[in-house]
């Protein structure tokens, strides 16, 4: 059953339970009220009438008479005071009977009573109101006045009232039954949106959110809800963004395993079953040794990125920069040298967190990147300041459309002069992945023909 | 026909990797071929353009038969090339690491011969450009080796000029090993293109008809035993 339904039918049953019991109670409480009514008018007219039948009959004003006549008397007198509702009853004897009933207990000890007494007898469908007391005579005799009185009338008006009152109740339950199934259902409305939004999402609809803006409980729980949303939205897509970034890197690792394994294979085929002159078996021997010793640079470097995603050998601490810069330019003195090339370092920056060796190990790539983009005689600049870290070189550049793609893993803007320099595609993610452990990145600004300028950002 | 210099076919091999580009052209010169070697993909868009203008019968240098192109190469890919080398009429084999059905299909429906992919070995490729040239009517006419001409339209073979009869098979099996020259052959592969896959022979059968060659044409230096491989006809230009 769904929760609106047990919502509105238990509000319903109760509503329902509720008034019912208490209409009954107070039509109960009308009936009891009515009959004292009734009692109490009975008693009043039982009361005068005895009072004024005492006065009739004090002082035996049928003494001697004949039975028949005394008879007649009293009929006479019980007539002077109308209404046929009265027995009179001297010494338990019935004397004059106007009423349509037969007292069956004329000599009945409460009808002798100064004060009133009566209950309600049921017969049949009747209700009856019988009350009787002594009719208050001074002479010593012993009459009594009984009261018979049909009230069926009152319970007839008790049932009217209540059937009356079943069929109001019904038409009001009917009624409140449907605003409540109504408002109930309204209420609710927004669960079904909630249940929707959360089957969407697991058939795959990430950017499904709940649309639903009411204030109360499931208002809060449809934030929750889209909050929790947001949260796996972002976090699959990440998954999906590193998974599509190691897919392509794999796919980039075989095609640039691929490359030396066709030399390799290729040079060593040639020299089992190709007769080639001395000159070039030499020269397929000195280009096997060389993709060899690729293939080696590719897996080491590959290695240190793996290393890096990984990355628990990471430690940080507090360096002055300007002693990292010296021991980066004491490293890259000779190799420049050689080339012909200078380093220029100005720092202005004081301590920061970083890793030494995986910081110097960037600045050197960044340095040897630009120094393969320059010629003899030119100058490299490593600049820190505030909270940046800038190598410039006045190379080559990179192309526009390619500064985009220049820290993808295997990029290589130019592959020939690239593989000539040692170069397999790796510096820059590796230089991103390290600036990412310190929380920083790469900025790369270049024109072709006029250098390249690579900043290693910090957040704070 | 003796002292007359055979001009060699031309291949032109588009490769920007300069160490698979040596390996193919090192092969193409031993296998009796005239290698040209690119490295970029604009320079051979430039020379395609200069072969398409120059008049092909007075042009001094000869169009090239053949070409053996990367896909991945700077400037202009190997796919974008593909027009430039169809005005030049040179027909294609690609020669790449893109081993994808895809770029397969692509390669050939733009008008490729055949598409080869990384690593491969040498015989593979020597076999597959024969299949091209032949195909494309560019085969070799005569093939010389030392003092031997073979006259692959008349399917005559002359030793000094003096004529000399050879058995079909025998025939065949000389054209093979001098048209890859250098490149070693296996029994079975021999057996395999000349006798046929149906045929259900022994190995011995090719070394019955390599002792009948090396008698007939004096190549018993020539035509050389490779241990464990098979046979190869030896001739370095000097």
């Amino acid at each position: 059953m769904k929760l609106w339904v047990k919502l509105a039918l238990t509000t319903v049953l109760v509503l329902l339970a509720a008034t019912l019991s208490s209409g009954a109670a107070v039509l109960y409480q009308a009936l009891l009220y009515n009959q004292e009514k009734t009692m109490e008018s009975g008693h009043q007219q039982l009361s005068s009438t005895a009072y004024a039948l005492a006065r009739e009959l004090q002082n035996g004003p049928f003494k001697g008479y004949s039975e028949a006549t005394k008879n007649s008397y009293i009929n006479y007198t019980m007539k002077k005071f109308g209404i046929s509702k009265y027995v009179l009853i001297e010494d338990g004897e019935i004397l004059c009977n106007r009423t349509p009933f037969d007292l069956a207990d004329a000599g009945d000890e409460r009808w002798q009573q100064e004060e009133g007494s009566g209950i309600i007898q049921k017969r049949g469908e009747q209700y009856i109101l019988i009350e009787g007391q002594r009719v208050p005579t001074s002479d010593g005799s012993s009459y009594a006045l009984v009261l018979v009185q049909d009230i069926s009338e009152l319970y007839q008006d008790m049932k009217r009232q209540t059937v009356l009152g079943l069929w109001i109740l019904a038409g009001a339950a009917a009624i409140a039954m449907l605003l409540i199934f109504l408002t109930t259902k309204r209420i609710l409305r927004p669960l079904r949106e909630l249940q929707k939004a959360a089957t969407d999402i697991s058939e795959g609809v990430l950017t499904r959110r709940a649309n639903v803006y009411t204030k109360d409980e499931i208002g809060i729980v449809a934030q929750a809800f889209n909050r929790m949303a947001d949260k796996i939205e972002s976090q699959v897509t990440e998954l999906s963004r590193v998974s599509e970034q190691r897919r392509q890197m794999l796919g980039s690792l075989t095609h640039e395993l691929k490359t030396p394994m066709t030399s390799i294979i290729g040079y060593s085929d040639t020299l089992l079953h190709v007769n080639v002159k001395k000159e070039q078996q030499q020269r397929a021997l000195w280009h096997i040794k060389e993709e060899c010793s690729r293939l080696e640079r590719l897996s080491s470097k590959l290695m240190n990125l793996m290393g890096l995603y990984e990355n628990d050998s990471i430690s940080m601490e507090e360096i002055p920069m300007e002693e990292l810069f010296a021991h980066v330019a004491q490293m890259e003195k000779y190799h420049l040298e050689k080339m012909g090339m200078t380093l220029t370092c100005t720092c202005s920056m004081g301590k920061r967190q970083v890793d030494r060796d995986l910081m110097e190990s960037l600045l050197i790539n960044l340095i040897d990147n630009g120094a393969k983009a320059s010629k003899a005689g030119d100058e490299i600049f490593l600049v820190g300041e505030g909270n940046k870290i800038t190598v410039r070189d006045g190379g080559c550049g990179i192309p526009e459309d390619e500064i985009g793609r220049v820290t993808e893993a295997f990029y290589m803007v130019d592959k020939a002069r690239s593989r000539k320099a040692g170069g397999c595609g790796l510096g820059l993610a590796l230089c991103e992945m390290i600036a990412r452990l310190h929380g920083a990145g790469l900025e790369i600004k270049s024109k072709a023909g006029e250098g390249t300028e690579v900043s290693v950002v910090f957040s704070r | 026909m003796q002292g007359i210099k055979v001009m060699k076919t031309r291949i032109l091999v588009v490769e920007d990797d300069s160490s698979i580009s040596e390996l193919v052209c090192m092969n193409l010169e031993a296998a009796g071929y005239e290698p040209l070697p690119f490295m970029d993909g604009l320079v051979t868009e430039r020379f395609l353009k200069e072969v398409c203008i120059s008049d092909r019968v007075s042009a001094k240098t000869e169009v090239p038969a053949l070409a053996l192109v990367d896909v991945m190469l700077p400037g202009k890919d190997g796919f974008e090339l593909m027009e430039d080398f169809q005005k030049a009429q040179i027909p294609v084999i690609y020669l790449t690491a893109k081993d994808d059905v895809l770029s397969k299909v692509h390669g050939l429906k733009t008008g490729a011969e055949d598409y080869i992919v990384k690593p491969f070995e040498v015989l593979e490729l020597l076999v597959r450009m024969e299949k091209v040239l032949k195909r494309t009517g560019r085969s070799r006419k005569v093939i010389q080796v030392k003092d031997v001409t073979i006259d692959l339209a008349e399917h005559s073979v002359s030793k000094g000029g003096e004529r000399v009869a050879l058995k079909p098979l025998e025939y065949e099996l000389l054209v093979t090993l001098a048209g890859s020259r250098n490149v070693a052959f296996s029994r079975e592969e021999l057996l395999n293109r000349i006798w046929g896959t149906d045929y259900v022979g022994e190995t011995r059968t090719v070394d019955v008809h390599i002792g009948q060659l090396r008698k007939k044409l004096g190549f018993h230096k020539v035509i050389r035993t490779i241990s464990k491989t098979g046979y190869r006809l030896e001739d370095l230009d000097e």
